[in-house]
């Protein structure tokens, strides 16, 4: 036990002195520390000062387009002020002036404006002329405009028939759209952030394990495993490393949270983060389940990946041994990804059983409120098995092969290693 | 009391590895495991320290099974290597702390033994900065930090320096007299002439000879006769159809059958007013035996 704390606590040191590791992760910690700083950066480029007007609604209008609605023979009789309340995306300018296209076009070049809608009526037919400064990423005038537009027009003339209230409200579509659905488990939060959570969870998991044959192969081709085997048990070795890079891992994680977290509280409007994640389906029983598949996915995978990484003598072999575990890993996480598009079917639910899969799919599953606690707990005992079934084979051919320097061991030798009752 | 390997075998697959071995060492001092390439001796030197697990046999440590909590051994593997990336003091520090030293203990022995070795300088550099000789003196370090009663040296001069080959003999003379236990395998058979009292020699896992060195070296009659001159005696060599292996100018080394014939020659050259300044019979030497057992 002593042993595995100071092979673990040589593995964290050596990880995390070098200047690789710490170049990297400085790297993607700035990229986050940018990445919450988009808006501050657009600020700078487009001139806007949106952070320091203290209107929290201000950052909102800076990323809405500036519209201006030109209307010279007021065919909307004045009515298109009421667009401003509409809530469209859109900073609305009405101009009752006769603008000609190369005006609206000096306006947009000029940044006063982005777009415009120059509005004519010829004989019985209005007149909609969409003008935007480049039409290559517009395939047709915007929906929500057409029907704003529309429903104005159809207001003003049906107030002109002279109705009563009564009448023009019997004419007057006033829905209220309910959803429901025919199975009995809802689901809660939005699946595409979850889905790239799920992403982000993958290869945290699949890096951090990829670092123990890493490690691994350099201690074989280093001939410095000849010393520490005499040093200490091959299981105490792989425990070791497995727990240390594990460490590691997960300090990385909290690092790129914490300073998410922080970047948002320092450089983002309170509430923007809102509108992309309900902050309110992450509780602390998701943070302990995502951690625990992160430890146990994590577990699972490193351990393969210590096999494999002990059957090679040169590091250009690494990746070719690697192989099969990534394909592993590459049809789990497929499986949970794919199947997250339809969370309540049978095949989302034997990927979070499967424990090749589970680690990527159980805890979205938990944030979406679909899981049972039956689920959860078969799942979690079934991937505490597959980790003591997967280091007793891991350790076993690791003691094996780990002193073999021919070349790479194939699969029927690994089986022959882990059928040899002598060791 | 000390190590004893006691028919030891061992099989890779169908391949008999170490075939039925055994030696003892029982008192402190140098052992020799010699044997060509691929004779046994890694195989063996690792069932002894339990890396690998014998087929049969016994090999015990003070009368116990050879176990890590039975025995406190250092090891020198033939295949050098450390850590490359990792400052040397560190690498030291955490193989003491796996052996059981304690960090104010492992510290005080690492500034010893670096700058015994004259590589403290190196304490806070990586390894991949230091030369080879460098890098396998701070092995050596590693194998002894830990004050091991048993210690196992595979090949522990080659790629050193005379200097620095000179400074590792006078430390392994330290640790003999300090009463250490040593295993030493090498192909450099003067080495293992100088250090060691008794040896084995395998092959193909097979012990070919084994017992005390001196005592094998006498029971060889000598062959060969070295003679020293001040003129040619090629031609007395001759007359007596005698066998000259080698001629430095008028140093000569003659193979002889019988020792009766060097002295027979000696009484020819004493007859003839021949000036000897050096008259040497050869046992084998030890490489002469090596060669002889394990036939090239």
């Amino acid at each position: 036990m002593k042993d595995l704390f100071i092979v673990a606590k040589f593995t964290i040191k050596d990880m995390i002195k070098r200047k690789s590791f710490i170049i990297s992760n400085l790297i993607i910690l700035l990229f986050i520390v940018i990445g919450f700083n988009i808006p501050n950066i657009m600020d700078l480029i487009t001139g806007k000062n949106t952070q320091e007007s203290g209107d929290s609604n201000s950052s909102a209008n800076a990323f809405e387009t500036k519209m201006l609605i030109v209307d010279s023979e007021n065919i909307f009789e004045n009515t298109l002020t009421n667009l401003n309340e509409m809530n469209l995306g859109y900073n609305f300018t009405i101009s009752n002036e006769n603008l000609s296209f190369d005006n609206i076009k000096q306006k947009i070049e000029n940044k006063e404006l982005d777009e415009a809608i120059v509005i004519s009526k010829k004989e019985n037919q209005i007149n909609l002329e969409y003008i935007v400064k480049n039409l290559s990423m517009v395939n047709s005038v915007p929906e929500s405009l057409v029907n704003a537009l529309t429903s104005l027009y159809s207001n003003l003339q049906i107030s002109k028939l002279g109705l009563t209230p009564e009448q023009i409200q019997s004419i007057t579509p006033n829905f209220a759209f309910e959803m429901k659905q025919t199975e009995e488990q809802e689901v809660q939060g939005n699946p595409f952030v979850i889905m790239l959570i799920s992403l982000v969870l993958f290869y945290a998991i699949y890096f951090c394990a990829y670092q123990v044959s890493s490690s691994i192969t350099t201690e074989k081709t280093s001939k410095i495993i000849e010393t520490l085997v005499t040093s200490t048990t091959p299981r105490t070795i792989v425990l070791g490393k497995t727990i240390g890079i594990g460490i590691v891992g997960i300090i990385q994680i909290v690092a790129i949270i914490a300073t998410a977290l922080i970047s948002n509280a320092l450089f983002l409007e309170e509430g923007i983060l809102d509108g992309i994640i309900d902050f309110d389906n992450i509780t602390p029983f998701l943070g302990l389940v995502t951690l625990v598949y992160f430890v146990f996915g994590y577990a699972v995978y490193a351990l393969l990946y210590a096999l494999t990484g002990s059957t090679v003598s040169k590091p250009e072999d690494v990746q070719s041994a690697n192989g099969p575990v990534a394909i592993i890993a590459v049809i789990g996480f497929y499986l949970s990804y794919f199947t997250m598009m339809n969370p309540t079917s049978n095949l989302n639910q034997i990927a979070a059983i499967l424990p090749i899969s589970s680690p990527f799919c159980m805890p979205f599953r938990v944030m979406m409120g679909i899981a049972t606690p039956t689920e959860l707990i078969v799942s979690i005992a079934i991937l505490v098995i597959t980790i003591f079934v997967v280091a007793k084979i891991s350790i076993k051919i690791y003691s094996q092969a780990i002193l073999n320097y021919g070349s790479k061991i194939s699969l029927k030798e690994a089986l022959q290693m882990y059928k040899n009752k002598n060791v | 009391m000390g190590l004893k390997v006691e028919n030891v075998s061992k099989h890779f697959g169908s391949k008999l590895a170490v075939d039925n071995i055994s030696f003892e060492i029982n008192e402190p001092g140098v052992f020799g495991l010699l044997g060509t390439n691929g004779a046994g001796k890694s195989t063996t030197i690792r069932m002894i320290l339990g890396i690998l697990k014998k087929d049969s046999g016994n090999i015990t440590w003070n009368g116990k099974p050879v176990e890590r909590k039975n025995i406190n051994f250092g090891y020198l593997p033939e295949e050098r290597g450390i850590y490359p990336k990792t400052k040397i003091y560190e690498q030291l520090l955490f193989f003491s702390e796996l052996k059981g030293m304690k960090k104010e203990d492992a510290t005080k022995e690492i500034d010893y033994w670096m700058g015994r070795l004259k590589v403290d300088e190196y304490k806070n550099m990586t390894a991949e900065k230091l030369s080879k000789g460098n890098q396998q003196k701070i092995q050596f370090i590693i194998s002894i930090l830990h004050n091991p009663e048993l210690i196992v040296l595979d090949e522990p001069f080659s790629g050193l320096d005379p200097v620095n080959t000179e400074m590792l003999k006078e430390v392994i003379l330290e640790l003999v007299e300090k009463g250490k236990y040593i295993v030493m395998s090498s192909h450099q058979m003067t080495s293992i002439e100088e250090f060691c009292k008794d040896i084995v020699i395998i092959n193909k896992g097979k012990t070919v000879l084994k017992g005390n060195l001196q005592e094998i070296k006498n029971s060889y009659k000598a062959n060969r006769l070295e003679i020293d001159t001040e003129k040619d005696i090629s031609k007395e060599i001759e007359k007596q159809n005698m066998k000259l292996i080698k001629q430095v100018d008028r140093n000569y080394e003659i193979e002889i059958k019988d020792e009766d014939d060097a002295y027979t020659l000696m009484k020819n050259l004493v007859n003839n007013n021949y000036k000897i300044n050096k008259f040497e019979l050869k046992r084998p030497s030890l490489n002469d035996i090596f060669i002889e057992k394990v036939g090239q």
